[in-house]
């Protein structure tokens, strides 16, 4: 379909190219057929409760009230949060991995149509994801006697274009601070950081005292009490959404008015962030190390030296597997909160246990599946299942200076405790790592956040195991603080 | 005179067949060059040679070990070269070295001296502690085969080793082709380029449609061929464009 409409607008034109993005990302994106038929029954199904709400409602005056537009305000804030990390995403595959720039700057076309083209690209597809979630509901209920809901499309359209074109500008700024050499590492952390920020923030937020209310409860809560949602700038997300049409252009406005912005203005920028992302990288070091040094003597020593140097030389991955951690905080802050009521040393043993399945599942995958040559392993002179074991091995000595730090802060209240939580740590790890090991599909390390697409078993296996063992290890803690004389 | 490598009556068939009952013998101590339009399935005889697919039929002996059977012990005396370098970007030349030899279990005091010798012939000692990622295709190709050196194998094994080489890395690339011969070590390459076969091969197989056609000297494949005077790739074209008897 996207290509009959292609042919009918005139080629090279910033339409054209458009659709050209939006097709690539569509056939980037497409997945196996049977997922694709199950998304295609839920959007049905999701459809028909839109337009099943949408006959309910029909004939019911809907009169947003504070709550509404609170509501909206920070569903707005969170979801803005998500795209805009998609945005600094998809900025970087443009600039650094889609390849296609080369093709695009050299044909007769103003860089300016190619640049608008690129980010109405990223809009569009950081745009499909949510517009898939909210307009089968809205649009039903809109169509079916509530037009002052076309508002909400409109709002996703406006959040989407802020958003691509905040991404598209922090990348290029990033690259402009870091370099084109540390552009790329540099923008990927930053994504993971925002992408993560919200959940954080809300995590810590609702920790922060006694009350029992999440992060994004509280900030509901503190924008209904100031009325920030009510008035002024602050009601333009609840105001659009509920179809107030100074609200919509303004919003829209606004969206436009930032995609121009970056078009025009950021044209430079993304010009010399292409050219810097051309350049090869890793420059010539002064070679001055004994050769020597590299050989081990063991087939572990081997393979622990090799998957050690390639996670410590991609500081981004071994970020987002830090990431990973900290989005496991809430098992810690729990045990930390004084009114929780939950022991303190069980905690610690079930959060370490899940933690280190988590960690070492994390490390297994990398070394097995994400193996960037599995051809020299397999004509070396060695079985598959010893390169395995002595893999998963090196996995959990990865990720043994992390996963031993709770069981010795247990030490602190019952040593035979630390011991079981030690024994339960180690074997939670094992046994995720060799999950992981046997579901291991060939991937690369770029794929290390999407790897649950690959094997959605290992990671509900993974985190079975973990949460078993981490509660079989809580309860022996439990006890054997109670014993006397232990 | 021994074999190097012995095929026997190797079936292989992805959709459709790829190989149909392929013998190859090639004898210890040679350069053999493999020949073959496109989809000749030169690469697959090879992947099968070294372990990396399994042939439907037939036997493969490598130095008259059964390598279906004991695989361990002839991947323990050969070496592959695929035509894309099986590296790893984000480790440098030693630092790959040391792994390849912890791979193939080479003791340290060994390995690290040849290490030494393969990056000082190879030229690539001064960018011995650079990553590999900036390193140019015929740089990475070098380090690849200092990899495939570092074991000190028998029988060498290369895909289109001179692929996007400039004149002087092919030279070098040759050039350490034919002392590895000279050490009594065996080569088969692949290769496209019929002037390498034609200057560097002691042997050169023609295969094409999944079957050996041809295999000699020079001078034998042109007798066969019919054309006394005739460059290789005469006869390469009159031997693949005829029809199959």
């Amino acid at each position: 379909m996207i290509g009959r409409l292609m042919a009918r607008l005139p080629a090279g034109s910033f339409a054209w190219l458009a659709l050209h993005e939006l097709r690539l990302g569509i056939r980037n994106s497409s997945t196996k057929p049977w997922i694709l038929q199950l998304g295609i029954a839920l959007l049905v199904i999701w459809t028909l409760i839109g337009v099943g709400t949408g006959l309910l409602l029909r004939g019911i005056e809907i009169v947003p009230g504070p709550e509404a537009y609170a509501g909206v305000t920070v569903a707005a804030i969170a979801v803005f949060s998500f795209m805009a990390t998609q945005g600094m995403l998809a900025s970087q595959r443009t600039l650094y991995e889609a390849g296609d720039l080369d093709l695009l700057f050299s044909a007769p076309i103003r860089p300016r149509v190619v640049i608008a083209a690129k980010l109405a690209g990223i809009i569009a597809m950081i745009a499909w994801t949510y517009a898939l979630l909210v307009l089968p509901i809205a649009i039903p209920i809109a169509a079916l006697g509530h037009p002052e809901l076309f508002g909400v499309p409109a709002l996703l359209a406006a959040l989407a274009l802020a958003a691509g074109c905040i991404g598209l500008a922090v990348t290029l700024m990033l690259a402009r601070i870091a370099g084109p050499r540390a552009a790329r590492t540099v923008g990927q952390i930053a994504a993971a950081l925002a992408g993560g920020a919200l959940f954080l923030f809300s995590q810590l937020w609702s920790h922060s005292d006694d009350r029992s209310r999440s992060g994004l409860g509280r900030l509901f809560d503190q924008i209904l009490a100031s009325r920030a949602a009510s008035h002024g700038i602050g009601a333009l997300p609840g105001r659009a959404a509920f179809g107030d049409p100074v609200a919509i252009a303004l919003v829209l406005g606004i969206g436009a008015g930032l995609f121009l912005l970056a078009t025009l203005g950021m044209q430079t920028w993304f010009l010399s962030s292409y050219r810097a992302g051309g350049m090869k990288l890793g420059g010539k070091r002064k070679a001055k190390s004994r050769v020597a040094g590299h050989f081990h003597a063991s087939l572990f020593a081997s393979v622990f030296a090799k998957e050690w140097r390639l996670l410590a030389r991609d500081p981004s991955l071994a970020f987002q597997i830090v990431l990973r951690l900290i989005y496991l905080a809430p098992l810690f802050l729990l045990a930390f909160r004084d009114n929780s009521g939950l022991p303190f040393g069980p905690s610690l043993a079930f959060g370490g246990v899940v933690i280190a399945g988590q960690l070492v599942g994390s490390f297994a995958w990398l070394a097995v599946a994400a193996e960037d040559t599995p051809d020299l392993i397999a004509i070396a002179p060695v079985t598959k299942a010893e390169v395995e074991r002595v893999k998963l091995l090196a996995a959990l000595a990865m990720a043994l200076p992390l996963i031993v730090l709770l069981p010795i802060a247990i030490a602190l209240e019952t040593v035979p405790g630390a011991v079981v939580a030690l024994a339960a740590t180690i074997a939670a790890g094992w046994l995720s790592g060799k999950i992981e090991v046997a579901h291991a599909e060939p991937a690369p390390r770029s794929a290390f956040r999407k790897r649950r697409s690959g094997s959605w078993i290992a990671g509900l296996l993974t985190m079975m195991v973990s949460v078993g063992i981490g509660g079989s290890a809580a309860v022996a803690v439990y006890f054997l603080e109670r014993l006397p004389g232990l | 005179m021994t074999s190097a490598l012995r095929l026997t009556g190797i079936h292989k068939r992805f959709d459709k067949p790829v190989i149909t009952g392929l013998d190859l013998d090639v004898a210890s101590g040679q350069l053999y060059a493999l020949l073959g339009p496109n989809g000749a399935g030169k690469t697959t005889t090879l992947r099968m040679a070294v372990g990396l697919t399994e042939p439907d039929r037939g036997e493969i002996e490598i130095y008259g070990i059964d390598a279906l059977r004991d695989p361990l012990a002839t991947m323990a005396i050969t070496a592959w070269l695929p035509d894309e370098p099986m590296l790893y970007d984000k480790l440098t030349p030693s630092e790959y070295l040391g792994f390849v030899a912890g791979l193939w279990r080479i003791p340290p005091k060994q390995a690290a001296p040849k290490a030494e010798e393969l990056l000082r012939w190879l030229e690539l000692w001064d960018v011995r502690d650079t990553r590999c990622e900036g390193f140019s295709r015929g740089m990475k190709q070098k380090v690849a085969l200092a990899g495939a050196l570092i074991h000190d194998p028998r029988l060498l094994i290369l895909d289109e080793p001179l692929t996007g080489l400039d004149a002087a890395m092919a030279r070098s690339v040759k050039d350490a082709l034919r002392a590895a011969v000279d050490q009594g070590k065996t080569v088969i390459v692949t290769t496209h380029i019929l002037e390498v076969a034609e200057r560097l091969a002691d042997r050169i197989g023609i295969i094409a449609g999944g079957r050996l056609l041809a295999e000699g000297t020079l001078a034998e494949l042109r007798e066969l061929a019919g054309g006394e005077d005739e460059t290789l790739e005469d006869t390469f074209i009159r031997l693949t464009s005829a029809p199959a008897s």
